[in-house]
């Protein structure tokens, strides 16, 4: 794996091109699908909290599939960005805080989708207990994940 | 340096706050390209004072961060991935203001639950989509263009 990573071509272009199109639009990538998904995440998360009350709670399943799409975006870039320094990376003391954040993100927004949105009646604008809980453990989630990808690029 | 966190810190906040505004715009304007039809309109347009309070939130630890490094992004040489920045700013501003002026912002609060919105509404919420990709795309082309030309 580690010399994989360090003899294959796409890595090496990846690491020593100058092109803005190499690893700059791959860390683009990542940022973009991030802000995306955590964004989209926490808004669903504070509707369930109590923002805007009028809205009805099952069409925000709508909003999954786009979900998906930013996930899978901001996952694979990042996956990418691993593999181009993979030891410096994994070594990070924070690399591991941050994807226990990201897979505890994920894991709440599969409950979320089946017990939460699909579960509810087509009007239904009433959240749950249950769900107000999901929706605190999820924003703790994704704050810890951001945090901890501001920080980890400082060690 | 003893105040080393003082900077991811507040580059967290910067990355909280634009995630909280690009989620607010990503939901609404999807809605109005057709995503989740069943939600009503007017309640989720009542989510842009968030929106307006999230930028103010972006633009505030923005500007600080602009103040800790100016050299970065105002050079000289001026780094083209902030003017690129600006410019897309500006244009997302001009676009709101065409969705306020024009009467299209009344005329989608008036789409319900299940209905569809004009097609000029779709193609304001789709450019205010495509401009906000374009003002990450300009950030994070911050440090790799800084001195470019």
């Amino acid at each position: 794996m580690q010399q994989w990573t360090e003899t294959s071509a796409f890595f090496i272009w990846l690491r020593e091109s100058p092109s803005i199109w190499a690893y700059p639009t791959v860390l683009f990538l990542h940022t973009a699908g991030l802000a995306f998904t955590a964004g989209v995440s926490l808004v669903i998360n504070l509707r369930l909290l109590g923002l805007a009350p009028q809205l009805p709670i099952k069409p925000f399943a709508r909003f999954f599939r786009p979900l998906w799409i930013g996930f899978w975006v901001t996952a694979i870039s990042g996956v990418v960005m691993l593999g181009s320094d993979l030891d410096t990376r994994l070594a990070n003391r924070l690399f591991l805080p941050k994807m226990i954040f990201v897979a505890g993100a994920v894991v709440l927004l599969l409950v979320m989708r089946r017990r939460v949105f699909s579960a509810a009646p087509p009007e239904q604008t009433r959240v749950p207990a249950f769900a107000r809980v999901l929706a605190v453990a999820s924003i703790v989630c994704w704050l810890g994940a951001i945090a901890a990808g501001r920080f980890l690029a400082f060690f | 340096m003893r105040l080393w966190w003082i900077v991811p810190l507040w580059k967290t906040l910067h990355y909280v706050s634009i995630s909280l505004l690009v989620g607010i715009v990503s939901l609404v304007d999807l809605r109005i390209v057709g995503v989740a039809k069943g939600l009503p309109l007017r309640p989720l347009q009542r989510l842009m004072p968030w929106a307006a309070l999230a930028f103010v939130m972006s633009f505030a630890t923005g500007a600080m961060l602009l103040r800790i490094n100016p050299a970065g992004s105002l050079g000289p040489p001026i780094n083209v991935a902030f003017v690129g920045k600006i410019v897309f700013l500006v244009l997302i501003g001009l676009n709101d203001v065409l969705y306020f002026a024009s009467g299209l912002k009344r005329q989608v609060d008036g789409v319900g639950a299940g209905e569809s919105t004009s097609a000029s509404a779709k193609i304001v919420a789709g450019v205010s989509l495509g401009l906000w990709v374009g003002v990450i795309f300009w950030s994070r082309m911050l440090t790799f263009l800084a001195g470019a030309i």
